[in-house]
């Protein structure tokens, strides 16, 4: 399936958005509901973790690829700081805990977090 | 609980006396308006402080402030000095009541359509009823099969339950929380993070329920599923609880 991009102006008031389509393309990949509302988190979280060194005024995009029990999420826009986001803080256990993988990416200035939610699908799907 | 910081005793002293002069004056005396002027102005700080909790939820926070300055002009008007309270004490309730009456009048997604409601109550009766089923959560395709209805109409049940409701406008804040012990036992889980003091202390705050459901959840490393059926509780729930205190979580965390 080809990916669903979603852009949107860096504020926290659209991080509703990024969550709700994610859950739409984790039903897309039909994954079960807890693993859908893991991605919904994820969403929120990846989202939050951008919004907290984001320059005011920039804008920020999540990719979705869906795929037969497995939903991939990239999340980037630009990063102020010179290192990616900590790994050792509460924000990156949860990614973790609700993520089969994470990983961030710096590249000249914009920070790109990508999230995989895996789950088996259903014999009878 | 005491949420403004940086009061000194001059400011303390000036409170009282403003709070004893308007005492004195009738409530129709138009001599009340610069002294609780004042007073509202000297309390501004915990408006925003209060406000803030609600930021992330689609309201412009200047708005939230404008709601919540109503509540604390009627808690001054309304403040008895002989009761031995704080003004901050007394107003914060009310401060909170007009804030959420902002988002019950204005906020549109509180008003779920009524079909929406009844298609969210039947999505949760059948999550529960087929997890058991299962041994799993169900998918969407799954749910949409099973109540006959399409997974657009499924999804947009599962969405409406992260939309407002009133037990969601409520922030996870319980002033009896506290316990200290109870946090620390979640300490090894998070022995790795640079920010644990912070958690920790943070998570000390949060209600019973909610910290065991943070620690069910990523440290036990539960799903939703398994955590609904270990408390008794529908996934539904378990599923808004989460999301709520996650985001009450960062929310606490990152301010100051």
């Amino acid at each position: 399936m080809s990916p669903v991009t979603l852009a949107f102006p860096a504020d926290s008031v659209n991080v509703s958005l990024a969550r709700t389509v994610a859950a739409a393309m984790a039903a897309r990949a039909d994954l079960t509901l807890d693993r859908l509302e893991d991605a919904r988190l994820a969403a929120d979280e990846a989202v939050a973790q951008l919004l907290a060194s984001t320059p005011p005024g920039s804008s920020l995009t999540c990719a979705f690829e869906a795929e037969p029990g497995s939903l991939r999420m990239s999340v980037s826009g630009p990063w102020s700081d010179s290192a990616p986001p900590s790994t050792r803080t509460f924000g990156w256990t949860v990614l973790d805990a609700l993520c089969t993988s994470v990983q961030a990416r710096l590249d000249d200035g914009t920070l790109t977090l990508t999230l995989t939610v895996e789950g088996t699908v259903p014999a009878s799907a | 609980m005491t949420t403004e910081t940086g009061w000194g005793p001059a400011a303390r002293a000036r409170e009282r006396d403003l709070l004893e002069r308007l005492s004195a004056i009738p409530a129709d005396d138009p001599a009340r308006g610069p002294i609780r002027d004042e007073l509202v102005t000297m309390h501004l700080p915990l408006v925003r402080h209060l406000a803030g909790r609600y930021r992330d939820r689609g309201e412009p926070l200047e708005d939230l402030v404008q709601a919540g300055t109503v509540g604390l002009i009627m808690a001054v008007d309304r403040f008895d000095i002989t009761r031995g309270t704080q003004l901050s004490t007394f107003a914060t309730p009310t401060v909170l009541g007009e804030i959420r009456r902002h988002f019950r009048d204005h906020a549109w997604a509180i008003r779920v359509p009524r079909g929406l409601q009844e298609l969210q109550i039947r999505v949760s009766a059948a999550t529960d009823e087929m997890s058991q089923r299962l041994h799993r959560a169900p998918t969407v395709n799954e749910l949409a099969d099973e109540l006959g209805v399409s997974s657009g109409d499924v999804l947009a049940a599962l969405d409406a339950r992260h939309a407002y409701s009133p037990d969601s406008l409520d922030p996870a804040v319980d002033e009896s929380a506290g316990s200290p012990g109870v946090a620390a036992a979640l300490e090894p889980a998070f022995a790795e993070i640079e920010d644990r003091e912070t958690l920790l202390a943070v998570l000390a705050e949060l209600p019973e329920r909610e910290r065991e459901l943070i620690r069910l959840r990523f440290d036990e490393g539960l799903t939703q599923s398994e955590i609904a059926s270990s408390l008794g509780i529908s996934q539904m729930h378990v599923s808004r609880l989460l999301a709520r205190t996650l985001t009450d979580l960062r929310e606490r965390m990152t301010r100051d």
